[in-house]
């Protein structure tokens, strides 16, 4: 324990290390209250989810404390929302314009989220410099390969803005799911009419109906303001409602679905193909019968008749049917990431390496662990990325068919089917944006998996890769 | 016979493959003493590391001991009885790049091996694989401990195997041509500790090679494997003073050096035929240079061909009085049966 403790200290007292441990700190400490928030929230979903339990009293005096805590990037500290009273903005920050706070918090969230990106690469550099016994390891290569990827490079960036969008979702509206879709009615917002010349109150749901963008005649476009006052990025839908919270809250659904499905199923290949390597003969036979039967079944008729038998059971209302979605792409996915995790599983298993630990008494669950598995994570990210891009169109479709996730929680594939009348129109943006940003984003998905694989396979070396190895011969 | 380690009796492994069910080792009888190093000698082919797979347990589907018994200390192995002595045996294999995990450094990968079979953890553990490493010879082992495996040296790399197999602390040692894939000086370092750790610890070693020079320094005792047979067992200076099977003696014809004033090295023709259904015939027949009509009719079995003062078998129909040598082929021009 001393020798640790003193290598601790040794770390903080170290210069560049105490200023990147400082960075972090300061990044933490600047959003310490969301993250408390979501911590605490997560808790509480999961206890309500428990049959039987209606209140839990003391976590919400907790979160309620929380929630008064300052953080830099929420809507209270640069908030958007306010109206104009004639000589200049009230409620807005600074009084700005709302367009402008909008995109200034925007902005300070992508800010944010790369800096702490840096942050993590900062660190990644001052570990391997400073306090890595090895001076290169062949994570090395496969870090520098991935860094000369300008195709890697993009998809990484287009899924790192996707997952920061997905994050900070509530913060990064012109408004929120509560006041503008789910409780319309429940909130109201003052504006400037200009035919009265003073500040009237109005309620959101009211304000909506007269925000429809509906075709030519009534159309709330891309960056624009409504009658209200109101700024909406992305315009309104068909219904009066902002195009931006809408999808800005629907990447969350479809990030958390997503990574849920691809997780499950890349477990299941994982541990079935690694079984299935170690132990070849029969079971290897047994499982290719197994998922040859799986594979056999068509994906999308299933999920549509489970999401209609389940539709009246509890499994159907967690997280607004996205997690019984999860369950149905894992079920029905995992067999083609098996087979593709198969065969580099079975050329890992012929090592000697294998049989020499076969030979000392190792367990079959740590050789499959310790010495097979980390020869197969690799392709468990390639595959894993990919497939995930898939997930994302496959959850967009099914609520473009209106099953899946149910309304109101907003899905990307709703936006898409609720505009579907208007693209001809000037309200062109509804269906076309979330197209879009879908495309996008499952390109991202797709270029970070090819970027994943082309670094981890040495025999890629492009000409930028060259001189990647040198440090090898020390 | 007071200290037997390992008692291998009548041992047959097999493959089964789609088409046929081949032998690969095909009524196999050995002992190992403690301290005895009892070599493996065959080309490829021959069932050599099958053998040494089957002692360890190490054989893998579509192979199966189908037939026979290895006992380690008078326990029988087969059924599935390995697990209860996993560490008394060690393997050392051919190529040391990959019997180590590129992955995890040495120390960490001798470090598993302390973990299961002496249960050290953390520091205790690391000073105990330093202390193997410097066992084995590698200087600077505190530094070498937490190196990877690219940054040893062949030789350095096949010590670390070695001192994994020693983590174990075990009885018997299994060398799977421990030095094959090292150049000569190398090799020559390698058997010399191999030679120290046995005295040092006592050990059984069971050495495969196909390398009859090795097997001269090295070992005790000798058998001569061919199509998953012996074909012929004897204390080393007795096999090289003294070969009788025609393999043996086409093995030792074909060492350099050895044949004095040839111009030509003198080679087996052919190839080790891969043996399918149970024995008819002498397997080495068809290359034989002394083969004869009944060689092709009966399968030879082992029969003592010493002097009577040492243990000397071989399976050939020349030293069975029950069958009459009848019109030889030569093929050899000059093989060592001319000097035996």
């Amino acid at each position: 324990m001393a020798v640790r403790t003193s290598r601790f200290t040794e770390t903080l007292t170290d210069g560049r290390t105490a200023l990147w441990a400082a960075a972090g700190v300061l990044l933490l400490v600047l959003q310490f209250g969301a993250l408390a928030n979501f911590v605490v929230g997560l808790g509480i979903d999961a206890i309500l989810a428990l049959p039987g339990v209606d209140s839990v009293g003391f976590l919400t005096s907790l979160e309620n404390a929380i929630q008064s805590i300052p953080t830099l990037l929420s809507r209270e500290t640069v908030p958007n929302q306010g109206y104009y009273d004639g000589s200049g903005y009230e409620g807005t920050f600074l009084g700005l314009a709302p367009a402008m706070a909008w995109a200034l918090r925007a902005a300070l969230i992508y800010l944010y989220a790369f800096a702490a990106l840096g942050w993590v690469v900062w660190g990644l550099r001052i570990y391997r410099q400073e306090h890595r016994a090895a001076d290169w390891t062949p994570r090395d290569d496969m870090l520098n390969r991935f860094r000369g990827h300008k195709w890697g490079i993009f998809g990484l960036v287009i899924v790192f803005m996707f997952v920061t969008m997905a994050v900070f979702a509530p913060a990064l509206g012109p408004t929120t799911v509560d006041q503008n879709m789910r409780n319309s009615y429940g909130h109201e917002i003052s504006y400037w009419d200009s035919d009265t010349q003073s500040v009237e109150e109005v309620v959101v749901g009211q304000a909506n109906l007269n925000s429809l963008s509906v075709g030519n005649d009534q159309n709330v476009g891309l960056w624009t303001y409504d009658d209200y006052g109101r700024f909406h990025p992305f315009g309104t839908m068909q219904n009066g409602r902002d195009l931006f919270t809408f999808l800005a809250v629907g990447s969350r659904i479809s990030l958390v679905i997503g990574v849920l499905s691809v997780a499950l199923s890349a477990s299941i290949a994982a541990s079935l193909a690694l079984t299935s390597a170690y132990y070849k003969g029969r079971i290897d036979l047994g499982m290719v019968l197994v998922s040859d039967a799986v594979m056999a079944m068509p994906q999308l008729l299933l999920l549509i008749m489970l999401t209609t038998v389940l539709r009246e059971t509890w499994i159907s209302d967690v997280y607004s049917g996205g997690f019984l979605l999860a369950l149905i792409f894992a079920f029905t996915g995992w067999t083609y990431m098996w087979r593709s995790i198969r065969g580099p599983a079975l050329q890992i298993s012929e090592r000697e390496w294998i049989d020499a630990a076969r030979s000392f008494g190792q367990t079959p669950l740590t050789i499959m662990r310790k010495h097979m598995l980390p020869y197969v994570t690799g392709y468990l990210l390639i595959y894993g990325s990919m497939t995930l891009g898939g997930a994302i169109i496959s959850i967009a479709g099914l609520s473009f068919l209106g099953l899946g996730v149910q309304p109101p929680t907003p899905e990307w594939g709703r936006a898409i089917n609720l505009g579907q009348d208007y693209v001809r129109t000037g309200s062109w943006h509804i269906s076309l944006i979330p197209g879009i940003l879908i495309t996008l984003v499952v390109t991202g998905f797709n270029a970070l998996g090819d970027g994943i694989r082309d670094a981890i396979d040495p025999q890629s070396d492009s000409a930028g890769g060259e001189t990647a190895g040198a440090g090898g011969g020390a | 016979m007071s200290d037997t380690l390992l008692s291998v009796e009548n041992l047959r492994t097999v493959f089964h493959t789609d088409k046929e069910t081949i032998r690969a080792v095909d009524g196999v009888s050995f002992d190992v003493q403690r301290g005895e190093t009892v070599g493996l000698v065959g080309e490829s082919g021959s069932g050599k590391s099958v053998t040494a797979r089957s002692v360890l347990g190490l054989v893998e589907e579509p192979g199966v001991i189908e037939e026979g018994s290895i006992q380690f200390r008078g326990d029988e192995l087969v059924g599935g009885n390995w697990d209860e002595h996993r560490g008394d045996i060690a393997i050392v294999f051919q190529d040391p790049m990959n019997s180590l995990n590129p992955v995890y450094t040495v120390g960490n990968q001798i470090k598993e091996a302390l973990r299961i079979h002496q249960d050290l953890r953390g520091q205790e553990a690391t000073d105990a694989a330093i202390e193997l490493l410097e066992d084995v010879g590698i200087p600077d082992a505190a530094r070498r401990v937490s190196e990877y495996p690219h940054q040893f040296s062949g030789g350095m790399r096949q010590r670390a195997v070695i001192a994994i197999a020693l983590a174990c602390d075990p009885d018997l040692l299994v060398c799977d041509e421990p030095t094959t894939a090292l150049d000569v000086t190398i090799q020559a370092q390698i058997l010399e500790l191999l030679d120290d750790l046995q005295r040092e610890e006592n050990l059984g070693v069971l050495f495969i090679t196909h390398d009859m020079g090795v097997i001269e320094e090295t070992t005790d005792r000798v058998n001569v494997m061919y199509a998953g047979e012996f074909v012929e067992s004897a204390p080393v200076d007795e096999l090289f003073d003294n070969p009788r099977h025609p393999y043996t003696r086409g093995l030792l014809a074909s060492i350099p050096g050895r044949t004095a004033g040839d111009e030509r090295l003198p080679t087996i023709e052919g190839e080790v035929p891969t043996s399918t259904s149970g024995p008819t015939s002498c397997r080495f027949a068809p290359r034989c240079p002394h083969a004869f009509d009944d060689c092709e009719q009966v399968h030879p079995e082992r029969i003592d061909v010493g002097d009577g003062t040492v243990d000397h078998e071989a399976a050939c129909l020349l030293y069975d009085d029950r069958f009459e040598e009848s019109a030889p082929e030569e093929k050899f021009a000059d093989d060592g049966g001319e000097r035996a």
